[in-house]
């Protein structure tokens, strides 16, 4: 779905009070989609998790920038992209914390990708099922 | 305290935005007592929460002073899922209530 218009896009300073503003829009989006409770969660984690990377990491050294949000709605799945335009996700000396953000962003996506952003940065792309996947029989 | 241990009580959100204000309310409480947070108001935590939390564990850890979290069948379940999914619900003593905690913390040291 990159490269597609967003259905909803936003741009915040990357600094920790903008994090609940985007965890609150993709609750909002989420809920709109008529996702359960547990999914909201769980996305609100991920996104979260991503948003912390970027203000922990992506500006280390440098004037804070900017996180981007972009949420692609599809028929049964949501992918929100955070993307940067800082220095990569390079560990931080500055950074206290337990490592957990991605791996707690892989066990809460169903895809999970990291790649360079158009003119530097970081894009992470993380792709949600909003409803129960179907069993094989 | 009456016998009774500090508790730290959240409501709400916390996120990286609110990780120093509870890092700084932990260091302040635990300085020399046990600490019981209760998570049971708490709607969503973070890995910076959890940060945190592990770190006034191991304060506590190194003082020889106990450190407890409440997390009742209440709770919202996103705290729970958190504990969860990050194995932490292992490394906490997590109890009930906070009566609970004050019961189990007391017999591992004498409340001031």
């Amino acid at each position: 779905m990159t490269g597609q218009t967003a259905d909803v896009a936003l741009v915040v300073p990357a600094i920790p009070d903008s994090i609940a503003v985007i965890r609150q829009t993709v609750s909002g989006i989420c809920e709109a989609l008529g996702a359960d409770s547990r999914t909201i969660g769980d996305i609100k984690l991920a996104a979260t998790e991503a948003c912390t990377n970027v203000v922990l990491h992506a500006y280390a050294g440098q004037e804070p920038g900017t996180i981007e949000l972009d949420a692609h709605v599809g028929y049964d799945e949501l992918q929100l992209l955070v993307r940067d335009h800082g220095n990569g996700m390079t560990p931080s000396p500055l950074a206290e914390g337990l490592g957990l953000g991605l791996p707690l962003i892989a066990a809460l996506t169903t895809s999970l990708t990291i790649v360079e952003a158009e003119g530097g940065g970081t894009e992470v792309s993380m792709t949600f099922a909003l409803r129960d996947q179907p069993t094989d029989p | 305290m009456d016998g009774q241990w500090p508790v730290l009580a959240m409501s709400g959100e916390h996120d990286l935005s609110t990780a120093p204000e509870l890092r700084a309310r932990l260091h302040e409480l635990g300085d020399g007592n046990a600490v019981i947070v209760d998570l049971d108001q708490t709607t969503f935590v973070d890995s910076s929460i959890l940060g945190v939390l592990v770190g006034g564990l191991r304060r506590s850890r190194e003082r020889n002073t106990p450190f407890g979290l409440v997390l009742s069948d209440h709770a919202h379940p996103a705290i729970r899922r958190i504990f969860e999914l990050t194995g932490l619900h292992d490394v906490f003593p997590i109890f009930a209530s906070r009566a609970d905690a004050q019961a189990g913390l007391s017999g591992t040291a004498t409340a001031s």
